[in-house]
């Protein structure tokens, strides 16, 4: 909860000075603001039923008609054009328009489409693009395509055929409600139509002119994104016509601009005014000059430098904008032949440089944090290959350092370069690492030295180190070094299953270390105990020794016991031992989880593998227990490839990269009874215990896949090959090379290809298998999407928390401080002096435009038009901060910060902020840089390609929050969330209806609607609160957990 | 080795199997199974193509990996359930057999049906059938034809008993549940929306799973247009498991996916794995005909079932269905080849992917 810690170590006089769009002015703002909202909204006609429209234009159909233009005008942007022609997409939405103006006019005054027979029909049947099979009167009449290029438009816009059809056959009346529908404009519909071409003004209306200008429809697109006052300032000065020039700009970078009184406030406030002004070559106080030249100047990117630090809360403004750190900042940032425009790409850019801001740490001196010291820096920066033009220089510059300073100028320089292992990455891990770890734990010189030079490399999995700041810097080395060892064994199938082995340990360590089953004090032994067996691996006998030897010590420290059985080790993974009969129950469901993946996918038994492993050592001693290992050497044998419907030499016509089903072909071969029943020689049998370590490793691997399920998932239960085509060694890619980072999906569309499956490493297998499954989520929106770009983070941000030491005061807090957030903004309804402060503290967290809407509806005492709007992490957020900075005033917030603080004073723990982040939060790996759960409280990130795809996803904080309240409202205990976050969250993610990526509000109506559903008791798959209490009163089978 | 406890539960066609886990020290591990009614669907015709009507169960013999079977339930076209077996130690509950089911009278002669002759709708009762429709880009110039065609597919199905209409793109949307209203059909066959990629093997795979927990006669008619380019299970996969839940699998596609050979080697292979047929239609005349086609087929679909000897083997079971008698071994038969043993949950998870089933919209 590192966002939430921050502001309060800064005093509320520089907060208050620094408020970036909103509070500073607020005073004047008022005035200024009112005639604007009280203005009627002007409209611009839309021919037939809105929803329609919507379909049409790619909208979804859940917005409010204020953002129809707006969303309109960026689907003409982003889909309307390729290569300046004009799209299938745009050519069908203009070829709509006509139609509905068409049946507009057949619609006429009283706008209903009426047939009053069949014979009637003619017309509009040929609008339609159909035409009656038979002569009115026949029964079982029909309409047929006659004309498909109406006729698709009639269908994909919604038009009810099938009603008219029915009416057609009956020789009925038909009638249809066919209104034209009027939306808001931004300022009016003439200002945007003389923008447009002169040539095309008189054609028709604002929406021609957003289909047929795109210039008008990037600036419709930026300014519908700005506050009111802004945009009112922006249209008077330098006018709309001034702005088109840079309107692609300002579509991207623009959202954070605020004016106010006549001039603009920049990032860092007034006192950044002087830096602004030098930057941008004209003052703030200026707003017209300077934001056009903002916009215009180096090709958009000092736009983005200042877009990106508007993000920012506001500590790191202050921080990043000090006396000549901004100038010097900018400087390193914009090296010049590096991109040529800041808009080149469909995603914004400056995804690598808002992180930097973002997580940034200062030391006590307000200097930049230097993990090692700036000596290592310079080693660091001397290493780096090419591929990036400053690099030489910085590397030559380093070699003279003598400040921070420098070092941040380097690092924001080098987050031009996309890359997820460059210095950038490097430093933003070490700093991860050494946050989290206490001031004399810092990692030593020597440790930062290792995990920069080996960052290309293990950069995935360096992730641990920050999650758990336990492991010390003999940990970290140790494994560098053992996964250098297993790097380079030379035997490609031997490293294969090395590689799957080692992962697949570690990554089992990580799950019960995370849950709280590794003791503290056993962090680093255990961990070390798990790396160490695979530092020499000469065979595949050896790599079974190790590969259970490094499991014993993960048990040992877990479980008390290196021999535990699969099911004890499964009951371990599902989770710590739970007292209560719910907490026993739900650790069963989980068990059964993993045991239906584990089956699914047809793997050995670790009992099979180690007993017959056990046997086969006895044997090669003499021991003759062949009839106590042959059933178990046929069970091995019972696993079955798919029945084929290719032949071979179809897969390799066919598929022949990715086809890769070798290593699971090779265990369908695998035969020990042959060498049991003979029995084998001594080496022979050594030789068949070295067959088991493919097996050994599948199950390891098939573990991890198990524990993170996400939820529906089908490939997991319907394609056995799955877990074992987990491809280590890349020997299906180019140069086989075997790489340490996020496994990737691969063969996806490739029919021949025997299934998808993954390559790489495990360290972000949750992700991996979230991206894969969420194609099997059925959208119930009729053109709705599942996003790739968001939702497998939506799924991982409910899966891999798990809630099993969650008291019931804990939750409860949970759902108080989202209520006192909400009554907080209920009474600032009423209070001018409580909206102040309810708006100084949001106005970290929003836009300016949504803050200046939540500030209007609030000083017209509308908090209900407020409330369904904020986000469940916003309103916490108001709780913890009204509760730190105000604390006096508090609990006279309502009933619910009163029963907070009454809370609190019973259990302080309950109510800690810190703890209810950890428990409550969302893993970050792109953003911070670990996988343990935080809350960050950031603005809603905007969509970024690339390396920064993932940041949207990780910005949605309110998942868990919002599924932890709906528990506590309806009397679940807080064991039930292990069920409920990943099913509400797949309920949730089947109900977005969104225009695009960056749409979060659909997100929230999703979540908003599946909670209801939840309420209403109309998701059958969960069961209602009410039945659990009862069935914790029952008799209870197993028990979960072991100790 | 092993031991079975052998319990009959509802599904007329699934079988479960779930391993009890025992470590791996003991002598044996058990396999509790706990369906055991087999259910096939079987076309008959003669070299031309045209449905033998009239053949009685004694016409057929049923083996298993070789085993022989006995029939317990027979079924032709819409006439009444023949029960020909008690199941082992419970009622055959699982089987729909209309009231006075029983037939009497001496059996007729088999006789031979016109491929053209249009079967009256009651053959084709107590069928599901779910329509899978192509959304995908590359369908847009076809896609109102092909809607048309699925329409009057839809029309046509008067006997049948319930209908689904699910398209899908990059993903499946489940236009209209399992529903005996047709207009609902036809409303979700009007409503579909072009979309982007093809995922056909990933959605055709929830189809099934859908389709599975469904009694008696069931089909899934895929309309493609072809090539599969975002799918992450391959179609073995979806096979198998319609062949394992006795879904019959018909694909109708354009002549788009005749000239990409892997689509035109999978929808020949996976339709006649699982008692189906393909079809490429060149135009939107072929697209109907392949409609028309479908219908009668299922019209004529033999419905047997048997409960399974003693079968080791739990894996992937092999079934042969033979003609037996003078004059009808001549015959050609259509059914699925076999079936595996399924976990509960390769079925089950299904109704975890489909949050909105409860609630389609329509």
């Amino acid at each position: 909860m590192k966002g939430l810690l921050r502001p309060s170590a800064v005093s509320a006089a520089c907060l208050v000075s620094l408020c970036a769009c909103f509070f500073a002015f607020s005073s004047h703002t008022a005035q200024a603001a009112s005639p604007v909202s009280a203005a009627p909204p002007q409209t611009v006609v839309v021919p037939g039923p809105l929803r329609s429209f919507l379909r049409m234009a790619g909208v979804s159909q859940k917005i409010p008609p204020e953002e129809v233009l707006p969303l309109l005008a960026r689907n003409v942007i982003l889909r309307g054009y390729e290569n300046d022609t004009e799209t299938e997409f745009l050519i069908l939405l203009d070829r709509y328009i006509h139609q509905a103006r068409e049946l507009q006019t057949l619609a006429g005054p009283a706008q209903e489409i009426r047939i009053a027979n069949c014979a009637d029909a003619t017309n509009l049947v040929h609008i339609l693009g159909y035409v009656l099979r038979y002569p009115c009167g026949q029964k079982n009449n029909a309409l047929v395509t006659a004309n498909p290029e109406r006729a698709f438009l009639t269908t994909d816009s919604g038009f009810p055929l099938t009603a008219l059809e029915e009416a057609l056959d009956k020789d009925a009346p038909f009638s249809y409600y066919y209104p034209s529908t009027p939306v808001p404009v931004i300022f009016s519909e003439s200002a945007w139509v003389q923008l447009g071409n002169p040539k095309r003004r008189r054609e028709g209306n604002l929406l021609d002119v957003l289909l047929r200008d795109r210039d008008v429809s990037r600036l419709y697109s930026a300014m519908a994104k700005i506050d009111t006052e802004t945009g009112m300032a922006l249209q008077q000065s330098p006018g709309l016509g001034k702005l088109i020039p840079v309107a692609g700009v300002l579509n991207f970078y623009g959202s954070q601009l605020c004016i106010r009184s006549g001039r603009v406030n920049v990032p860092g406030g007034a006192d950044a005014e002087a830096g602004w002004t030098e930057l941008v070559g004209a003052s703030p106080r200026s707003p017209g000059d300077f934001i056009t030249h903002l916009m215009a100047k180096d090709n958009g990117w000092l736009a983005v430098y200042y877009d990106d630090l508007a993000r920012v809360d506001l500590n790191q403004q202050k921080h990043l904008t000090q006396s000549s750190r901004l100038k010097h900042l900018y400087e390193a940032y914009r090296a010049p032949g590096i991109e040529p425009s800041a808009t080149r790409s469909v995603f914004r850019k400056g995804s690598e440089l808002l992180v930097l801001f973002t997580r940034l740490d200062w030391d006590s001196s307000g200097q930049p944090y230097v993990p090692g010291n700036l000596q290592i820096w310079g080693e660091i920066l001397n290493n780096q290959k090419g591929g990036f033009k400053p690099a030489h220089d910085w590397a030559r510059r380093s070699r003279s350092w003598n400040s921070p300073e420098q070092l941040l100028e380097a690092l924001v320089s080098y987050s031009r370069l996309e890359t997820d292992s460059g210095p950038l990455q490097i430093y933003l891990a070490l700093t991860e690492i050494d946050r989290a770890r206490p001031p004399k734990m810092r990692l030593s010189d020597g440790a930062v030295r290792l995990i920069a030079n080996k960052f290309p490399r293990y950069h995935a999995w360096f992730l641990v180190f920050s999650e758990f700041p336990d492991l010390n810097d003999t940990s970290i080395n140790r494994f560098v070094m053992v996964a250098d060892s297993v790097d380079s064994l030379s035997n490609v199938a031997l490293r294969g299953n090395s590689l799957g082995a080692f992962q697949a340990n570690l990554s089992l360590w990580q799950i019960l270390a995370r849950q709280g089953e590794i003791p503290s004090a056993q962090m680093n032994s255990s961990w070390q105990a798990a790396v160490e067996p695979f530092a020499k691996i000469p065979s595949s006998v050896q790599l079974f020794d190790a590969a259970r030897s490094s499991l014993g010590g993960i048990m040992l420290a877990a479980g008390g016991n290196a021999n535990l059985s699969q099911d004890e080790l499964i009951d371990l993974l599902a989770g710590p031992p739970q007292n209560t009969p719910e907490g026993r129950r739900m650790h069963r469901d989980m068990v059964a989880k993993i045991h239906s993946v584990l089956d699914d996918q047809r793997l050995a038994s670790l009992d099979t593998l180690f007993t017959l492993n056990d046997g086969l050592k006895e044997m090669a001693h003499g021991a003759h227990i062949g009839d106590r290992l042959l059933p178990l050497a046929e069970d091995l044998r019972e696993f079955e490839l798919p029945r084929p419907i290719f032949t071979e030499s179809e897969k390799i016509d066919w598929a022949p990269v990715v086809y890769s089903t070798r290593h699971a072909e090779l265990q369908v071969r695998t035969d020990l009874t042959k060498v049991i029943k003979g029995p084998g020689s001594p080496p022979q049998l050594e030789t068949a215990r070295g067959q088991l370590a493919p097996f050994l490793r599948d199950t390891l691997v098939g573990l991890n896949y198990a524990y993170y399920e996400p939820p529906g998932a089908q490939v997991l239960h319907n394609n056995p090959l799955f877990v074992r085509s987990h491809d280590f060694s890349g020997i299906t890619m180019v140069g086989g090379e075997p790489f340490w980072g996020s496994p990737e999906l691969f063969g996806v569309g490739a029919t021949a290809g025997g299934g998808a499956y993954l390559i790489g490493s495990l360290a972000d297998l949750p992700y991996a298998l979230a991206s894969m499954e969420e194609d099997f989520i059925a959208p119930e929106n009729v053109q709705a999407l599942i996003w790739k770009e968001l939702v497998p983070g939506l799924l991982v941000s409910a899966t891999l928390p798990r809630w099993w030491n969650i008291s019931h005061d804990e939750l409860h807090a949970v759902t108080l401080y989202q209520r006192s957030g909400e009554q907080l903004i209920t009474a600032a309804g009423k209070n001018p002096e409580l909206r102040s402060r309810v708006i100084q503290i949001l106005s970290d967290r929003m836009a300016p435009q949504r803050l200046d809407w939540i500030d209007q509806e609030l000083r017209q005492n509308n908090p209900n038009e407020v409330l369904p709007h904020m986000l469940p992490d916003e309103t916490f957020y108001l709780g913890v901060e009204f509760r730190q900075k105000f604390a006096p005033d508090f609990a006279a917030a309502g009933s619910d910060a009163a029963a907070l603080e009454a809370l609190g004073t019973r259990d302080p723990a309950a109510v800690d902020p810190e703890r209810i982040s950890r428990d409550f939060g969302v893993p970050h790996p792109t953003l911070a840089h670990t996988y343990g759960r935080d809350l960050l409280h950031m603005k809603q990130l905007p969509a970024f390609g690339g390396y920064g795809a993932r940041l949207f996803g990780e910005s949605w904080e309110s998942g868990n929050l919002y599924w932890a309240r709906l528990a506590d409202e309806m009397g679940y205990p807080p064991v039930m969330l292990n069920r409920l976050a990943p099913e509400l969250t797949l309920h949730m993610t089947a109900r977005i209806f969104a225009t695009d990526i960056e749409d979060w509000p659909a997100v929230l109506r999703a979540m908003q609607e599946t909670g209801e559903q939840f309420r209403q008791g109309k998701l059958a798959s969960l069961p209602p609160a009410n039945a659990i209490s009862q069935r914790s009163g029952e008799p209870e089978g197993t028990t979960g957990g072991i100790r | 080795m092993k031991r079975f406890a052998v319990a009959l539960c509802c599904f007329s066609t699934l079988f479960f199997v779930g391993r009890a886990r025992t470590a791996g020290q003991e002598d044996s591990s058990s396999i509790r199974v706990n369906v055991v009614l087999v259910q096939l669907n079987v076309a008959v015709t003669d070299g031309k193509g045209n449905y033998i009507s009239g053949l009685h169960p004694e016409n057929f013999s049923i083996s298993e990996d070789k085993i022989p079977e006995k029939l317990a339930t027979f079924e032709e076209g819409g006439e009444p359930v023949q029960r020909l077996l008690q199941g082992p130690g419970s009622p055959v509950q699982t089987v729909s057999v209309p009231t006075g089911s029983v037939p009497t009278g001496t059996p007729s002669q088999p006789s031979v049906q016109d491929a053209n002759d249009v079967a009256p709708a009651t053959r084709l009762s107590g069928a599901n059938v779910f329509i899978l429709f192509d959304t995908s880009n590359y369908m847009y110039r076809g896609f109102v034809y092909a809607q048309d065609a699925i329409a009057d597919f839809v029309r046509s199905l008067e006997g049948v008993n319930k209908v689904a209409f699910y398209s899908y793109s990059r993903d499946l949307s489940r236009a209209t549940a399992l529903t005996a209203d047709r207009s609902k059909v036809l409303l979700g066959v009007r409503n579909t929306v072009a979309g982007d990629n093809a995922a056909l093997y990933n959605c055709l795979l929830l189809t099934v799973k859908d389709a599975a927990p469904l009694k008696g006669k069931k089909a899934i008619v895929v309309f493609s247009n072809g090539p599969d380019d975002a799918s992450s299970v391959p179609p073995e996969d979806v096979t198998e498991l319609a062949q394992s839940t006795g879904t019959i699998i018909y694909m109708i596609s354009t002549q788009q996916a005749q000239t990409d050979p892997i689509s035109e080697a999978v929808f020949e292979r996976v339709s006649k794995a699982t008692g189906g047929k393909a079809y490429f239609a060149r135009n939107w005349r072929d697209e109907k005909k392949a409609f028309g086609s479908i219908r009668e087929d299922l019209a004529h679909l033999y419905a047997l079932s048997y409960y399974p000897a003693a079968n080791p083997n739990h894996g992937w079971r092999t079934i042969s269905v033979k003609l037996v008698g003078k004059d009808v071994q001549r015959y050609r038969v259509r059914t699925r080849d076999g079936y595996r043993l399924l976990q509960t949950a390769q079925v089950t998870s299904a109704s975890n992917a489909n949050p909105g089933a409860e609630s389609a919209p329509e």
